[in-house]
């Protein structure tokens, strides 16, 4: 009875920290599967020399037009060559339920962009004219943003006075395109009042040609940044580092926590079964064989826990969330992800604090003395 | 009494292993506490410090990204011609920044030198610190953590790359290290300075992030908060007034709502606790029924009885609770973990407050830990337990 309880606090114990560990690495999941998703491998992003990310980078159409000599770049079935200027704005939109504002990116695209992300796909309504104010909304800003549906108004504009008509819904693999709202370049750029653009998306033909367009562009002929967008939303991705970093931290902690609370119950198991133990040993069970049994005791309530920890993290995966990138300054939403590599780091922490909290107790119990044990009873 | 404490002693040394590892398995979660804690207690500093310092917070309505004309200090200065209510308007530009070669992006603001000291007071430069900002174009405050962290001191000059165009170095010269700022990571520079970049390379110069308005009374505050959007409605930029403390949670909300999640997992590692406590005490007390019984059987009142159980467990887990909140404040406030240049570490701040509030909690579960044992211990059947006892 003693040792029921025991074993279900420990139990507890155990399932938490590996819910705790699958919920906070589920953060940093959703937000690189998000941002990874976003590259293509023969995309590159051309944005000003120094600038760390679309919204903070300037470029003249004269640098625009530097860039068409570009070697590698792809053509589309038209024989147009796959170069997509692109300008980034953000609005603020009141999220739904909470009412919060949120910087939502806005992208000015030309058609050519839906060539060159091929990703992009409109699954409700059409796509946006050029020339009159309307605009498609990515699947993810449409669900966490309030306003966004297909016939919804929307205030966009540098002075907040120009109502746009959502016309469309767009995927996009779920990657962060779907956390923007697209419309024309030529209408969002008077809008906005911008006679520059943000940045240039490019296809190049195969992913071996790349490195030579990069050079092209970052060398004397045109002098920008060019990175591919693997790059670029790998470096933007960054800020999960952190998140993962202070996870391990704190379940670094709370693991050694666990395994305190294992060690003591399998002590306890260990002392309330001496005579138990002892009379296993005179049948004729190997010292290893004892040890060997307290061990697997501990790995079963772990691994337990671990499966029952990992269920209760399933109920947050999915959970959609959005940050604010403090490279782009706009959010980005995101939902939490238990994958495959989270369970299994949970189980690899669920076999270690089994092992850990078990190693004393099981040794103690290996080396019961059979007579003293059997007496004592 | 002492008597009394002293059994309890005894008791916990009778199973030494147990008592120890209970003792590590209520610090630890109390040392996660006591982390976390430090965490919001930090952003909770500085969002009250933002609301005392009577600011209010302009930037353009649409949105935080689009500039306002700089004219518009002077023009918001003039909505109080006595300057009695409106004691400074500082215009104010993120520019972020990075130093070459180094991927650690700092935080840098260029705020107008002249309003700078009287919009924020609570840096307290000394009069030397003062005089170097007035007359030292290129002069820069570091957030005491960027010092830290970067090693500068007072004295060094040093190149940043802002980074907003046109990304041309800026050397600057360190006047201090604002050992008194709320915002410890955040430096502070000439606003004049990065409009002479800007120009330089053909920017428009004229143009600020934000405004931030010192007001010299709460109700001076919430007057202007509704007077400057009155005044600037029909202006080609109109704009949007809130208090700091608004104005600074809108971007802690948006990046990942820091204090919510940790208090959550403040919370989970308490539960935690219990449940480790929870567990030796109910090994404790199953070790000893017939102990308790032969106990009552002599005398001892139910009492007594309920007493010791919860006296024990309160023992223990002040114990555990001690380590795993004195360690970290120890560690964050004298060790040599100060010297480690990692930002986490530098920005975070364990104040005995948040100490003393993890062993109120350790107490707290402590008492939830012992709760059933010693209600067992209460109703104990002195003839059931002992007849039980082999």
């Amino acid at each position: 009875m003693v040792r029921r309880l025991s074993s279900l606090l420990t139990f507890v114990v155990v399932s938490v920290v590996v819910l705790v560990l699958a919920v906070l690495l589920s953060f940093a999941a959703g937000i690189r599967a998000s941002l990874k998703s976003s590259g293509h491998p023969e995309n590159i992003l051309v944005l000003k020399s120094g600038a760390t990310a679309e919204s903070t980078s300037i470029l003249s159409p004269d640098e625009v037009n530097r860039m068409v000599q570009t070697p590698g770049v792809a053509n589309s079935t038209t024989g147009e060559l796959l170069i997509s200027p692109e300008l980034c704005v953000q609005t603020s939109i009141p999220r739904q339920g909470s009412g919060a504002m949120a910087n939502v990116a806005i992208r000015g695209v030309e058609p050519m962009a839906f060539e060159v992300h091929p990703e992009v796909r409109i699954v409700a309504g059409r796509c946006f004219e050029p020339g009159v104010l309307e605009a498609v909304v990515g699947k993810a800003a449409s669900e966490r943003f309030s306003g966004l549906q297909v016939g919804s108004l929307v205030q966009l504009g540098r002075l907040n006075n120009q109502v746009f008509e959502v016309v469309g819904i767009f995927e996009a693999g779920g990657n962060a395109f779907e956390s923007e709202i697209w419309t024309a370049r030529t209408t969002l750029a008077s809008s906005y009042d911008r006679r520059y653009i943000s940045s240039v998306a490019m296809r190049i033909e195969s992913p071996a040609a790349v490195p030579t367009s990069l050079d092209y562009i970052n060398g004397p002929a045109v002098r920008l940044q060019a990175k591919t967008e693997l790059n670029y939303y790998e470096e933007l991705s960054s800020k999960t580092r952190e998140i993962v970093l202070l996870s391990s931290v704190l379940i670094f902690i709370m693991g050694i926590g666990a395994v305190f609370a294992v060690a003591n119950t399998m002590h306890a198991a260990v002392d309330s079964r001496r005579r138990e133990i002892a009379m296993l040993r005179t049948l004729g069970f190997s010292r290893r064989s004892i040890g060997l049994a307290f061990w697997f005791e501990s790995l079963i309530i772990c691994l337990l826990a671990c499966g029952c920890g990992l269920a209760g993290s399933m109920a947050f995966s999915g959970t959609k969330q959005d940050f604010l990138s403090d490279a782009t300054w706009t959010v980005l939403a995101y939902q939490l992800q238990v994958t495959p590599d989270i369970a299994l780091t949970a189980i690899i922490l669920a076999v270690t604090v089994g092992t850990l909290g078990a190693v004393l107790p099981a040794w103690r119990a290996s080396r019961v003395p059979i007579l003293e044990a059997l007496r004592k009873a | 009494m002492r008597l009394k404490l002293l059994y309890l002693l005894r008791n916990l040394l009778r199973n030494p292993r147990r008592s120890l590892l209970t003792c590590a398995a209520v610090g630890l979660p109390v040392m996660i506490y006591v982390l976390s804690m430090s965490v919001v207690d930090g952003v909770e500093r500085f969002l009250d410090n933002s609301m005392t310092q009577l600011r209010l917070a302009v930037t353009q309505k649409t949105s935080i990204i689009n500039p306002l004309p700089a004219g518009y200090r002077k023009k918001i200065a003039a909505l109080d011609p006595s300057s009695q209510r409106i004691i400074a308007v500082c215009g104010m530009s993120w520019i972020g920044g990075r130093i070459e070669g180094d991927p650690r992006p700092l935080s840098t603001l260029a705020v107008d030198r002249d309003a700078f000291i009287s919009a924020f007071p609570e840096f307290q430069l000394s009069e030397d610190e003062q005089a170097a900002w007035m007359r030292d174009r290129r002069a820069i405050i570091l957030g005491r953590s960027t010092a830290r962290q970067f090693g500068w001191q007072v004295g060094d000059r040093i190149t940043l790359i802002p980074s907003l165009p046109p990304y041309s170095p800026m050397e600057f010269h360190v006047i201090s290290t604002a050992e008194k700022a709320t915002d410890p990571s955040t430096n502070w520079c000439h606003h004049a300075y990065w409009d002479e970049i800007k120009k330089q390379s053909g920017y428009p110069a004229e143009i600020v992030g934000f405004l931030f308005i010192k007001c010299a009374t709460r109700q001076d505050m919430d007057y202007y908060r509704v007077a400057i959007d009155d005044f600037f409605a029909n202006y080609s930029d109109a704009t949007k007034t809130q208090d700091e403390k608004a104005f600074m949670n809108e971007f802690i909300t948006q990046q990942f709502n820091l204090p919510r999640n940790l208090s959550i997992l403040s919370a989970v590692t308490v539960f935690v606790a219990i449940m480790a406590a929870g567990n030796t005490m109910s090994m404790n007390f199953r070790d000893r029924f017939s102990e308790l019984a032969t106990m009552k059987a002599l005398g001892f009142g139910r009492w007594t009885l309920f007493s010791q159980v919860q006296g024990e467990s309160l023992l223990l887990c002040l114990l555990g609770g001690a380590v795993g909140a004195f360690v970290p404040y120890w560690a964050f406030n004298y060790s040599p973990l100060r010297n480690f240049t990692v930002p986490l570490i530098q920005q975070l701040e364990v104040t005995m407050v948040v100490c003393l509030q993890a062993l109120l909690i350790s107490a707290g579960v402590g008492v939830i830990a012992a709760a059933w044992p010693a209600i067992q211990a209460w109703r104990l059947s002195v003839v059931t337990a002992l007849r039980n006892q082999e």
